[in-house]
């Protein structure tokens, strides 16, 4: 058989490049929307660092009254290979658990997704933290877009935040960000 | 070093002055050899405003990012990538190598971007390592399919950087592996020697250098026998490309002058570990780097004298260190040292001026 001339290979091998990229674009598209959505409580973990560039960074966190108990298995899940179980409480979901298997997982709450849970159990009058790594921390947007969340997310001082992340759980167990939510406002991830 | 074509050049203006040879065989001689040109003033700039303009249409749409909506914004990368892949494969189609590789060159660079603008558009969360392998293999299939050294060198770049990202986390039980340059250095060298580029040669050559310490996962705990292992590899690998450059000639002697640079670096990383620390190792070093610096001057070769030369002041900066000298002595050393090193050069430089 004859090798293609070398013209020929260059436009294969960038239509391969290309399709794969809207492959990757398209698969993560549906997975996203196909996949089971859960509401998170996030917060910006420094004003200074909230809004860089053009996207809102936030961290996932919960707070509890101090002495509040850390959710067991809280030290089993690193953000590389552990599961957190996630559990529906009225408008948003709270981890309720965590584990080094999806199987384990399920058996802590309702929704398994991958990542790992960092808890700061304090006593009272201080909160206790519960902080999840899900490989979700931010969302581009454009600027105005941006500085608007930014007002609504920035947390006051030591208190919590006012937002939620939308979160869509795959059948992977992977989180991908839908959108977030704050000040009664929500902002989806569209096409356009 | 002056490559073979220089030298002949040199002979052929020689024989033809002298009557030996009819100038009008000068460019039918030359071209008779088969060497890659050099690219010239406007070639090279003709390169820097290709790929400049790879980096305008990324700022382009960064800039009218809010502008832009989300499906156009990727198009956009997407037609960026596709234009210049496309352009590539016109000027390929048309024997304009050079334009063709600096295309091809742009195509992988926009690509490049083009994984991570994909990543923030939809806000697709991934590992940055992950998507710089992914760049880098990209990379490596352009130029493959193009036939074309550059490209390779830009994948090479980007299999570096990520090699040296933080990757995912292993669980205790997954098996730790060197880092993709291990496969990548070697492959691009002997494509740098297939192709006989230089450019490639050099980025092949550092690679081949940088890939030693992604092993460190496997040999944690033994850094001095890998540096010592490192060392003798590519000690081996330089002697084998100063061996292939009569027939690679300039691809290989960059090789080799890389290569000498990484056999003398890691052999003197392996001092610093407790096994292999001490007098005897310095004194080794030394005596290695003073060979080095021979063998670069009877091979007329910069690169390897300059890793000689270098390898002589570490060397013997470690000698002075393992044997517990103050550092005023080291000082005085070092200044005697640097005089020296000072006065015989500007000896040679007067007597090459004279």
């Amino acid at each position: 058989m004859r090798v293609p001339g070398v013209p020929v290979r260059i436009l294969a091998a960038a239509s391969v490049l290309a399709l794969g990229l809207v492959g990757l674009v398209v698969r993560e598209g549906m997975a996203r929307a196909n996949g089971q959505e859960v509401v998170l409580p996030i917060t910006g973990y420094d004003p200074r660092e909230l809004l860089t560039g053009h996207y809102v960074q936030f961290q996932i966190r919960s707070e509890y009254p101090g002495g509040a108990p850390c959710p067991p298995g809280h030290d089993a899940a690193t953000p590389g290979d552990g599961w957190v179980a996630l559990t529906r409480r009225g408008d948003h979901h709270e981890a309720t658990g965590a584990a080094a298997s999806q199987a384990a997982a399920l058996k802590l709450g309702e929704v398994a997704v991958r990542g790992g849970m960092e808890c700061h159990a304090r006593p009272a009058p201080e909160a206790t933290w519960v902080m999840l790594h899900l490989g979700v921390d931010r969302l581009h947007a454009d600027q105005t877009q941006a500085e608007a969340i930014q007002e609504l997310l920035r947390a006051p001082a030591g208190g919590a935040g006012r937002g939620y992340a939308i979160i869509s759980v795959g059948a992977d167990g992977r989180a991908r960000l839908k959108g977030l939510a704050a000040g009664g406002r929500r902002v989806d991830l569209l096409w356009f | 070093m002056a490559s073979y074509r220089q030298r002949l050049e040199r002979d052929l203006d020689d024989w033809i002055g002298r009557g030996l040879v009819p100038a009008e065989s000068r460019v039918a001689i030359l071209e008779s050899i088969g060497e890659g040109r050099r690219p010239d003033a406007a070639t090279a700039l003709a390169i820097i405003g290709g790929l400049l303009a790879g980096v305008a249409v990324i700022a382009f749409v960064a800039a009218n990012w809010g502008e832009i909506p989300r499906i156009a914004r990727f198009v956009l990368v997407l037609g960026a990538f596709l234009g210049a892949a496309g352009g590539a494969a016109w000027a390929s189609a048309r024997g304009r190598t050079v334009t063709g590789h600096v295309l091809l060159s742009v195509a992988a660079l926009v690509f490049a971007a083009a994984i991570g603008l994909t990543g923030q558009i939809f806000d697709i969360a991934g590992e940055p390592q992950a998507a710089l392998r992914a760049a880098g293999l990209a990379a490596a299939l352009l130029a493959l399919a193009g036939r074309s050294p550059w490209p390779a060198a830009v994948g090479l770049v980007l299999l570096a950087l990520g090699d040296f990202q933080d990757g995912p986390r292993l669980g205790a039980d997954e098996p730790r592996l060197p880092g993709w340059l291990a496969v990548a250095a070697p492959l691009g060298m002997g494509l740098a020697l297939a192709w006989r580029s230089q450019a490639l040669a050099h980025v092949a050559g550092i690679a081949a250098i940088l890939a030693v310490p992604t092993f460190g996962e496997l040999f944690r705990n033994e850094a001095g026998q890998l540096f010592l292992g490192a060392s003798v590899v590519l000690g081996a690998a330089a002697a084998a490309a100063r061996f292939l450059r009569d027939r690679f000639e300039a691809p290989a002697g960059v090789l080799y002058g890389w290569l000498a640079w990484g056999a003398l670096f890691w052999f003197g990383g392996s001092g610093f570990d407790g096994d292999l620390k001490g007098v005897g190792h310095s004194i080794t070093w030394l005596a290695m780097s003073a060979g080095v610096v021979a063998l670069g001057r009877q091979d007329r070769h910069a690169l390897v004298t300059a890793a000689g030369v270098v390898g002589l002041l570490a060397a013997g900066a470690s000698l002075l260190f393992n044997l517990g000298v103050g550092l005023m002595t080291s000082a005085a050393v070092f200044g005697a040292a640097a005089l020296v090193a000072l006065g015989v050069a500007w000896a040679m430089r007067g007597r090459t001026r004279a």
